[in-house]
């Protein structure tokens, strides 16, 4: 004797598609509604990076022979092909037979069999779309600028179509928490704080990040244990940035995306441009070398006038690029160090006095077999 | 036959035109869907018992409302006593109908004898699916495999065997095409050749069938069917245990096969032919014994890809289009992108050489390139890697102590295990001969 | 104007944690403090807010609405001023039904009253600098005066608000004007034309402290300030007599264009007796004192910003007392090079030698600087019995003084070479 069973999810509007199995055209066929057992133990994981997976405990009263459990979830957005149905517990001589899908509606029906009469919690799990994800980040900088405060903030917006009574969220770092979640909501978690982390600011004028030749402001975290991160990956998300202002509050001093930083990498943040400080570019030399037939040479200075209008000296990093073939010339000077970070990038530290007291860095280099 | 559309009868006169008795026949004894996956195509096998009075009978089949291909309707006597007792002298198609057909059977001694009608439908479809449950230490795989069957053809077949084939047959025009009524041009008042159909000897397929279609009954059994393997010529046959009824516009699945602990790998591919200009994780096995497969090919279908969390739960890791799997070949489940292992490629330098001119005009030249690969494992345990580099030209590549396997004519590619938080730096020089000094091969 | 304001409300609903629990509403007080920091660099202003709550022990939710502002909802945040350690955020949740509202759940570990602080990003309100200088006669020197106007065109008024402005660039990766919700930005359009006309001149006597924080700087004004919407108020930053100032009469056509144009420069510091701060981008209006105290317009010229110890040059356009003539005076051919090709001959190389005249006028009662460029491309030879300096690979500069109403020729001669007499170096 076949059993029926049919539950839905309790967002639904549900009640609408009682089905019957074997016979959709014939109404006395199908079998009442029994219970409708509430979702127990719901885990809602953001642990893949673009999906959500909703897994769900069920009880169900089973008759020894074979049962017919109806699923329906008209009005959610589930993945039907996603959903994974079993036992809970793996040793269970409870069996699913088959799974049977009625045209043009969000519902299946299973056909389980157990070996005797018995209450047996099954796990069903299916993947959820429309519920969204968003990482955001709070940072309050002293006002020296040495160390921050890093909040980490976690908002999920429910337009699944469910509702969640109460539900186990888990992030990808695996944090947990327990939240009630209703269709259309949206909330705001704070899931990790992270005190005195250590920040470096740079300046950088990045021929590349072309704004306009201006010098950009950086904060840089390097996310290790050291300077106290390193805990977790830090997912992508907003970063806004508040600094102590000395006056008892905060003054908000720039945001940017923060991107995906696993353990042991850097995130960089630009918060704004470095007024303070001026470059100014000349082409000293641009001549011809060493020509044979089409092909020659090309000697070239490059001159960078670094004007540090503030009242302490400031290191900034010049990024330049030269395209194709070419060599840095050893007369080449005003610099602390460089390094040529590939063949068309050169990285220059140079130490810029206060005041506005320029400083030249001197690029000299050849060219090679243009044509 | 709730829905019934094809309507058997005998007309029992004679003339043509004379006033027919309709008789409506009893329903089909057995059904038999042969169903194809590569092409909306099912083949019905229906039997049936009929009387025959002797001389001239006319018997009617229509197939309304249906998705029945008209061309490919055949009738058969059964057995030895109706094979010597039945001819089939003619089929009409009569003019006021498109979707009816009279066979004209004469009959030596009157009796009744078991026929069987096949044809052609489309609208019936299956498809394979498998779930897979990766260990938590990810390296097996609880694999279970799926077959649904869909039917949209607008006749529902009760208690039908079914027999799904897996393979790429060929057709030259559409059952869906051919089943469609008012055609442009006549339909020929042959019936689809046999060869359309697998080279399967008849008699086989019926004892096969026979054989097969122990179990039976509405009831589903007390455990999950057995779904029968056989190869056949280029094709595979899986047979389901006992009888199936699949309502119109339903679809069933039915468990395929469970195998339990196959052993997986899981491997980081920097390969943008494939995944993309980034690292992407994707779990590999091989459908052979070594791996707890390998009895039957794998139909194509959608693999998908959860990961036991501990205490049976289960996250999400992805899920893949995979094609057709023969015996022996592997099977890669994309998991999409991971940006806790990463690639970046620097070119350090470019020099030019063996420049050469011709009147005083440079005809070719010669590049050394020189890169560093680097690659980051940021997870806290060890990943195998695997990175596929394209060099375009008449190239020399050296990867130093690094041995870089060929791929293709254009393709290197090296794997390797880093470990956790390793960062590793492999460095190539690409040498490229450009223009005249490209060597002629 | 009032009820556009954010509404703060507590619901008392201390138990049950589901949402369709029956709640009681209490709309708390009014703000004890408001301080608005307003950014010029983007359209953005942090607004702070203080009051005093009472919190039950448990869980309490405090609803927090926004309606017809221009406050971006992902920007609103609550902290505790006192009892901090007791007091602690759990979630904050934004209703489906309204997209303009949100509920923060917040622990008590006691009942008590605490100081709180509400903050959250608006748009819609906007300051900038401008300068007037009054030029001494002579235009040695000019009495500078610095303002910095506030303009409100967030459909709110801000009564008594303490105003801090922030002078910088900030990086900000979305508009706060899109966070807040498209629908509104028509409004807040309207509200800066009118706020355009309704430019108020009336200048206040308060003291604006700056201060340097990161790459910015903070004024912030004393007292406080209430500025309806719609209207703009200017304060006084500060005013300097006595700058010194430098003129020079200027030709770099990459920079100023064609003409010759006449630049007023000083430099932001000590020796200017300016210095002690940047000076944010603005607008500079320079007036002439004429006879008895009156004035007349010379030009206006907006500045970028202008750190400390750098120099400004304002562009005053062309003088007709001061003038330019540049003239080629002759061109010839010279080092012909011809190649065979077969058993015919071609040019290969040849160099252009050409002489220019530079005719300078001073028709000014004072001395007058001037800077010349001369811009020449590919392989050049210049000579000049006049000295000059080399700009980069390819400008040479005159620098020279002319007295009053003196005038001066300078020649200068460009050997350019063509072809295959381009030297290989």
């Amino acid at each position: 004797m076949n059993k029926r069973i049919l539950f839905t999810l309790s967002a639904t509007a549900a009640f609408s598609c009682m089905l019957g199995v074997s016979r959709p055209e014939v109404a006395e066929a199908r079998i009442k509604l029994a219970t409708l057992p509430d979702k127990e133990a719901v885990v809602v994981r953001f642990d893949h990076p673009h999906v959500v997976l909703v897994e769900e405990e069920r009880t169900i009263s089973l008759q020894k022979g074979n049962n017919t459990v109806d699923f329906s979830w008209a009005g959610t957005q589930i993945d039907k092909g996603s959903i994974v149905f079993r036992p809970a517990d793996v040793n269970s001589k409870v069996v699913i037979l088959s799974t049977s899908y009625p045209p043009g509606e969000a519902a299946l029906t299973w056909s389980i069999n157990s070996p005797d009469a018995r209450s047996e919690k099954f796990r069903l799990s299916y993947l959820m779309a429309n519920i969204q994800r968003e990482t955001d980040y709070r940072a309050i900088v002293s006002k020296d600028e040495q160390t921050c405060t890093l909040r980490h903030y976690f908002k999920i917006r429910n337009w699944s179509g469910g509702t969640f009574d109460s539900a186990d969220f888990v992030t990808r770092d695996g944090k947990r928490f327990e939240k009630a979640l209703d269709q259309g909501e949206a909330k705001r978690v704070l899931v990790n704080k992270w005190d005195k982390v250590k920040l470096v600011k740079e300046y950088t004028y990045d021929t590349n990040r072309n704004y306009e030749g201006k010098v950009m402001t950086d904060y840089v975290l390097k996310n290790v244990k050291e300077i106290g991160l390193g805990t977790i990956p830090l997912e992508y998300g907003k970063v806004r940035i508040y600094q102590d202002d000395g006056q008892g509050t905060t003054a908000f001093t720039g945001e940017d995306w923060g991107q995906f930083t696993a353990i042991g990498d850097d995130m960089r943040l630009n918060i704004g441009i470095a007024q303070d400080i001026k470059i100014e570019f000349k082409k000293m030399v641009n001549d011809v070398e060493n020509r044979r037939g089409n092909v020659y040479d090309t000697n070239e200075v490059d001159e960078y006038e670094i004007k540090n209008f503030k009242d302490t000296e400031a290191t900034v990093t010049l990024v330049l690029r030269v395209q194709g073939e070419w060599e840095m010339q050893k007369d080449s000077e005003g610099y602390a160090s460089f390094e040529r970070i590939d063949n068309e990038t050169i990285k220059f530290q140079v130490k810029a006095p206060p005041k506005g007291t320029p400083v030249k860095l001197k690029f000299h280099y050849k060219r090679l077999n243009n044509w | 036959m709730k829905t019934l559309i094809t309507i058997l009868s005998l007309l029992l006169a004679a003339p043509l035109l004379a006033k027919e008795e309709l008789v409506t026949l009893p329903v089909r004894d057995s059904v038999q869907l042969t169903i194809y996956n590569s092409e909306d195509l099912t083949l019905v096998r229906e039997r049936r018992s009929l009387s025959f009075k002797p001389g001239k009978n006319r018997l009617q089949f229509s197939w309304a409302n249906t998705l029945i291909d008209p061309t490919s309707v055949e009738f058969q006597p059964v057995g030895e006593a109706g094979t010597k007792a039945l001819e089939i002298l003619d089929i009409s198609y009569p003019a006021e109908s498109h979707e009816m057909l009279i066979w004209t059977i004469d009959c030596k001694t009157a009796g009744s004898y078991g026929v069987e009608i096949s044809y052609f439908t489309s609208g019936i479809s299956w498809r394979a699916e498998y779930t897979g449950i990766v260990s938590p230490t990810d390296d097996s795989v609880d694999l279970t495999a799926y077959i649904t069957v869909t039917n949209n053809s607008g006749e529902e077949y009760e208690d039908a065997e079914v027999r799904l084939v897996i393979g790429v047959v060929n057709l030259v025009e559409k059952i869906i095409d051919l089943a469609r009524p008012r055609r442009p041009y006549p339909t020929p008042p042959s019936a689809a050749p046999a060869e359309d159909e697998p080279n399967l000897d008849r008699d086989d397929m019926r004892k096969m069938a026979k054989g097969l279609g122990g179990g039976s009954g509405r009831g589903e059994m007390e455990r999950p069917k057995e779904i029968q393997k056989a190869g056949l010529s280029e094709y595979y046959i899986y047979t389901v245990e006992g009888t199936e009824t699949i309502p119109t516009g339903w679809s069933k699945r039915l468990r395929s096969f469970e195998v339990k602990g196959i052993p997986v790998k899981n491997v980081y591919y920097f390969k943008p032919k494939d995944y993309g200009n980034q690292f992407t994780k994707v779990y590999e096995f091989k459908n052979d014994e070594a791996h707890k497969l390998g009895k039957e090919p794998l139909p194509d279908g959608v693999i998908k890809l959860y990961r036991d969390a501990g205490q049976g739960r289960l996250t999400w890791l992805g899920a893949v289009a995979s094609k057709y799997v023969p015996k022996n070949e592997e099977i890669k489940v994309n998991c999409g992108p991971d940006a806790e292992v990463t690639m970046k490629e620097r070119r350090l330098s470019l020099k030019k050489k063996d420049i050469a001119f011709r009147n005083n005009w440079l005809v070719g030249y010669t590049t050394v390139e020189t890169f560093q690969t680097e690659l980051k494992n940021f997870r806290g345990r060890a990943v195998e890697v695997e990175i596929h580099r394209v060099v375009d030209g008449d190239y020399d590549f050296d990867g130093g102590a690094v041995n870089w396997l060929t791929e293709d004519h254009r393709t290197k590619k090296v794997r390797t295990v880093l470990k956790p938080g390793e960062t590793l730096k492999l460095d190539f020089t690409a040498t490229i001969r450009h223009n005249e000094n490209a060597r002629k091969k | 104007m009032k009820t556009r304001w954010p509404m703060l409300a507590l619901l008392l609903a201390l138990s049950a944690p589901g949402l369709a629990a029956k709640e009681e509403l209490v709309t708390l007080p009014k703000r004890d403090t408001v301080q608005l920091t307003i950014y010029n660099s983007v359209d953005l202003t942090l607004v702070r807010e203080t009051r005093e709550l009472s919190f039950k022990k448990g869980n309490n939710r405090l609803q927090f609405s926004w309606a017809n502002t221009l406050i971006d909802p992902t920007s609103v945040e609550f902290a505790a001023l006192t009892n901090t350690d007791k007091l602690e955020v759990l979630d904050t949740s934004y209703p489906a039904q309204s997209n303009q509202m949100l509920i923060w759940t917040i622990a008590a570990d006691d009942a008590f009253a605490a100081k709180v602080e509400i903050s959250y990003f608006t748009s819609g309100i906007r300051w900038n600098a401008e300068y007037h200088g009054m030029l001494s006669a002579d235009e040695s020197s000019m009495h500078l005066t610095s303002f910095v106007s506030v303009y409100n065109g967030s459909g709110e008024e801000y009564e008594d608000a303490k105003v801090r402005l922030i002078v910088g660039s900030i990086h900000i990766v979305e508009e706060i004007a899109a966070l807040a919700g498209s629908a509104r930005q028509g409004r807040q359009k309207e509200a800066y034309e009118g706020m355009r006309r309704a430019d108020s001149n009336a200048a206040d006597k308060k003291d604006i402290t700056k201060e340097g924080l990161s790459e910015y700087y903070i004024y912030t004004v004393e007292g406080t300030e209430t500025i309806p919407n719609g209207w703009s108020k200017r304060l006084e930053s500060f005013q300097q007599a006595g700058v010194p100032l430098r003129t020079v009469y200027a030709a770099q056509p990459e920079k100023y264009g064609a003409a010759l144009v006449k630049l007023l420069s000083f430099k932001n510091d000590e020796a200017h007796k300016l210095g002690r701060e940047p000076l944010p981008e603005g607008v500079v209006r320079l007036y002439r004192v004429a006879g008895d105290n009156q004035l007349s317009y010379v030009g206006q010229v907006a500045t970028a910003y202008i750190p400390k110890n750098d120099e400004v040059k304002v562009n005053c356009g062309h003088d007709p007392e001061v003038t330019l003539k540049r003239t080629r005076t002759s061109l010839k051919k010279e080092s012909l090079v011809f190649q065979w090709t077969g058993n015919r001959q071609y040019l290969a190389g040849w160099d252009t030698v050409e002489e220019f005249k530079l005719e300078l006028k001073n028709f000014r009662n004072r001395e007058v600087e001037f800077e010349i460029d001369t811009y020449i491309g590919g392989d050049f030879d210049f000579t000049s019995a006049t000295a000059s300096t080399k700009i980069d690979f390819r400008t040479q500069r005159f620098a020279v003084k002319l007295a009053a109403g003196a005038k001066m020729d300078i020649s200068y001669t460009v050997r350019i070479r063509n072809g295959t007499n381009i030297r290989n170096k």
